[in-house]
């Protein structure tokens, strides 16, 4: 494929993105949920392929394809188990969206903080999700990086495909908060989900079928159908990646925040099950073009070229792979635009808005969108440090970010729970993460990814049993829960209706 | 059984996926080994969440 090739197609790809993303404003967004959810009137449909964008990014498509190259199958076991985990949504989503609805939270930051009737414990949370958040969204900005590189032979750089997915970013965002984001990220997930299965399957076929690539790998790599096969996937290593991504859900506020968004619970219901399935068939499309790549180019320098490679080879016809591609910086972007809006959302409603009393709405949608940018450019900072397998990092930002699961399940499952267990818990167990990679991440043999969730929980329920929990505000938080969802379960709208005014 | 209890044959399917591709399937390097295994796990894990969450649905619109 051609440099001018790719760059029309990249124009095509805006022109239509931009379009869409100015169809799906409805009217200036004025208030803090109007613009960072929707005015909780989400769709079913477009919050689940929104999901699916946001949750697989570049990661996905370069980075578990090179995982599925260098380490074999382990991959796909640890992306199931990742799957696995997102049935939490089926336990907590109802939760978080009755108390989202009860008490008007814009960021599962800002309930946190109200749960645990300290403003701190919100703050605490923000400020720990951006450590551990920019540097994921960098993760995202190299995977297009690389894979503009590796696709174009260098002819467009690095750099180039990093600001460029930075920019894009920032414009999707601003166009209508995440309206614009939510209609971009299912225009990228639909282009990329009959793209990507269309290559599986032209590649699979070049390779003498199902039973012609099983049978190379058998017979040339057949460490990689097992574990810990080629090396990569000790026991304790798989651990370490699944670990952290089964709570991906909870403990990512990006998808978290998603849970306050729906329109009904029937949306929630139609986002979960449009996201398993849209997410089982990536899953196995991302896999198979890694084991695909290993049949067809065993000897690649980085595994993380691994799609790169597979899309520019004879394979795949020039057009498609150029379709893929874009999908994937749109993957990227995504993610990203997704990421800077929580975290804006969370800057100006838990830092700003807590350190500054009595700042209006208006004030903090303002201070959001000044964040934005700034977010955007921080990732690219990091971005531009070309660390190297893009997996690993961005496992580091979930092992950080397990830091808020104990808070979150005992928000709705432990009365006994205080918010100096929960500021204990985010504090300690981020620098306890971020201690652990500063220094070859490994204690006693085990990896932060473990080590993380074993901190966080008892430092939770350790510092909750030695101090005292706010009841009042405990009570109002469970009651809420158990009258939203418990008047909605059988009586019709309308009766229901002059009810809502709780707390 | 509440139909949210299933939700325990979800976690209990995550146990497996960490069980038994790393000790019954270790040496069946074939696509009917880990790769098959982890497949019908997710599988499983769709079907039981289509089931888990059908109350969803007898709430009313909002």
């Amino acid at each position: 494929m051609t440099e001018s090739m790719i760059w029309w197609s990249i124009a095509i790809y805006l022109v239509i993105a931009v379009g869409i993303a100015v169809l799906s404003r409805q009217g200036p967004a004025e208030s803090m949920s109007g613009y960072f959810l929707g005015n909780r009137q989400m769709n079913g449909f477009v919050s689940a392929l929104s999901y699916s964008a946001t949750t697989y990014s570049a990661f996905m498509m370069v980075g578990l394809a090179g995982l599925t190259y260098a380490g074999g199958v382990g991959a796909l076991g640890f992306e199931i188990i990742y799957f696995a985990g997102v049935s939490l949504v089926a336990i907590f989503g109802p939760k978080f969206w009755a108390v989202g609805k009860a008490f008007g939270f814009v960021t599962p930051s800002e309930m946190l903080g109200h749960r645990y009737n300290h403003k701190h414990v919100a703050t605490a949370v923000s400020v720990a999700s951006c450590i551990f958040l920019i540097p994921y969204s960098a993760v995202q900005l190299a995977g297009v990086g690389y894979l503009l590189q590796g696709m174009t032979d260098g002819a467009i750089t690095f750099t180039t495909g990093v600001v460029m997915a930075t920019v894009i970013a920032i414009f999707f965002s601003y166009i209508a908060g995440i309206r614009s984001v939510m209609w971009t990220d299912s225009l990228q997930a639909l282009m990329m989900i009959v793209a990507s299965t269309l290559v599986a399957f032209l590649v699979i076929q070049g390779l003498g079928g199902f039973s012609g690539l099983f049978g190379t790998l058998a017979t040339d790599h057949s460490a990689s159908l097992t574990v810990p096969g080629p090396g990569l996937f000790s026991l304790v290593t798989f651990l370490g990646l699944s670990i952290p991504w089964f709570f991906f859900s909870l403990s990512n506020p990006q998808v978290s925040q998603r849970l306050f968004m729906p329109s009904s619970l029937r949306s929630m219901r139609q986002m979960l099950i449009g996201f398993l399935v849209f997410g089982f068939i990536y899953t196995l499309v991302s896999v198979l073009w890694g084991f695909s790549a290993l049949a067809a180019f065993p000897g690649l320098e980085r595994a993380d070229l691994a799609t790169p490679s597979l899309l520019a080879s004879d394979f795949v016809p020039p057009v498609l792979g150029v379709i893929v591609m874009i999908g994937i910086m749109a993957a990227a972007v995504s993610t990203i635009d997704s990421i800077m809006l929580t975290l804006a959302s969370m800057l100006s409603r838990d830092v700003y808005a807590n350190l500054k009393p009595n700042v209006d709405e208006k004030r903090q949608l303002l201070m959001g969108k000044i964040v934005i940018p700034v977010i955007a450019l921080m990732a690219l900072a990091f971005a531009e440090l070309q660390l190297d397998l893009i997996a690993v990092l961005s496992v580091a930002a979930s092992s950080g970010l397990v830091a808020m699961v104990p808070s979150i399940i005992g928000a709705f499952y432990w009365k006994r729970g205080t918010a100096a267990g929960a500021l204990a818990s985010v504090l300690g167990t981020s620098a306890f993460v971020l201690l652990m990679y500063a220094t070859g991440n490994s204690l006693f043999g085990m990896p932060a990814g473990i080590w993380g969730i074993i901190v966080s929980t008892v430092l939770f329920v350790g510092v909750s049993l030695v101090t005292k929990p706010h009841q009042a505000s405990t009570d109002a938080f469970l009651n809420a829960i158990a009258e939203e969802l418990g008047r909605r379960k059988s009586k019709p709208a309308i009766s229901s209706a002059p009810q809502k005014a709780p707390a | 059984m509440k139909r949210s209890k299933w939700i325990w044959a979800v976690w209990a399917v995550v146990l497996l996926c960490y069980l038994v591709p790393y000790t019954f399937l270790t040496n069946v390097a074939m696509w009917y080994g880990s790769f098959l295994f982890w497949t019908c796990a997710g599988l499983v894990v769709i079907a039981l969440n289509i089931y888990i969450t059908k109350d969803f649905e007898e709430h009313s619109n909002d």
